[in-house]
């Protein structure tokens, strides 16, 4: 099947009788091919970091993390959003983190968080945020996302309390 | 999109020799830890395969719809308050691990898409939908309300902060 206008073997633009706007607009098959490869090109820095991924899951246990803790809850916000900066994996497992770590007695400004930063914040990501968006981006944004990690992990349980 | 064609060359490599060597590092001192962050890091990749995949096709779709200019319109300089609604959509909906959404966030960049709008899209991304029912069992609902809406408050102040960091160059 192709769409009109495209060349069924490779997606190519034909030349045809619709006007300006097919001679403009390349075929889907050649825009999909071209964005796999945009992504194929990725594929060191994907491959990266998903092995740095399953690096970190091995070598950072819960237990590490709660021991970084020490009932301190400004100091216990920023190391919160430290570790959770240096976790890595799906949201699910931050709240299971959480869970535990407030189980343990830990406050929840610093499991607030650890809950952000652990998907707005990541070290290891931070190779391949460059190579995309350039140094300046990626620190003016991981900046950013780190301030605002504080004020709202700072903000939540205070707001809590008024009601 | 159409845009002007980058040469073919493969980004990050350097990322992933380093890694490469701290795996040799790993397995010649540990070599249990060493297999089980490499079937840790298998099983990630199998996990996101079928997201990338999803991925280069939205991309696609994306640039056969959208002309450079209409991107301009709707998340350029000029774009207005739907834009910033569209990036809290796009980071909220934006299934997957951050990393691989990087190619089609900078490709939109490419052709004008604001940093601001970026920046938004990633502070979105905290809030995510399916896993909302597990965060309001573990921290309450009120918890969660609280915090969602300061997450989408702060995805718009962190993109507009952006936007006027970037004026001030």
């Amino acid at each position: 099947m192709c769409l009109p206008g495209m060349n069924a073997i490779d997606g190519e633009e034909m030349p045809n009788k619709t006007g300006a706007a097919s001679r403009q607009r390349p075929g889907f098959f050649k825009v999909l091919k071209k964005s796999a490869l945009s992504f194929a090109a990725m594929m060191p820095m994907l491959a990266g970091v998903i092995a740095l991924v399953g690096l970190f899951q091995v070598l950072v246990t819960p237990k590490m993390l709660a021991a970084l803790f020490h009932g301190a809850p400004l100091l216990d916000t920023l190391t919160g959003a430290f570790a959770g900066a240096a976790g890595v994996g799906s949201p699910i497992v931050s709240y299971l983190l959480g869970g535990e770590l407030l189980e343990q007695g830990i406050s929840l400004f610093a499991v607030t968080a650890f809950v952000l930063s652990w998907v707005s914040l990541g070290f290891i990501q931070l190779p391949a945020e460059v190579e995309a968006f350039g140094v300046r981006f990626t620190l003016l944004r991981n900046l950013l996302a780190f301030v605002f990690t504080i004020l709202i992990a700072t903000a939540t349980p205070l707001t809590l309390r008024l009601f | 999109m159409s845009g002007a064609d980058k040469p073919f060359t493969f980004r990050g490599k350097y990322l992933l020799l380093g890694v490469l060597a701290a795996y040799t590092v790993l397995f010649v001192f540990n070599p249990d830890a060493g297999m089980a962050a490499l079937r840790k890091s298998a099983g990630v990749a199998v996990k996101i395969l079928p997201v990338i995949a999803g991925v280069i096709v939205f991309t696609a779709l994306l640039n056969f719809f959208l002309q450079p200019r209409q991107v301009v319109r709707h998340l350029g300089g000029k774009s207005g308050f739907k834009a910033w609604i569209w990036a809290l959509l796009a980071g909220i909906l934006s299934h997957g691990p951050m990393y691989i959404w990087y190619p089609t966030l900078e490709e939109l960049r490419r052709h004008g898409m604001r940093d601001g709008l970026i920046v938004t899209v990633f502070a979105a991304r905290v809030i995510k939908i399916p896993p909302l029912p597990l965060m309001i069992g573990y921290f309450g609902l009120h918890f969660t309300l609280v915090l969602s809406f300061y997450i989408l408050a702060g995805a718009l102040i962190q993109g507009w902060l952006m936007e006027k960091l970037e004026h001030n160059r």
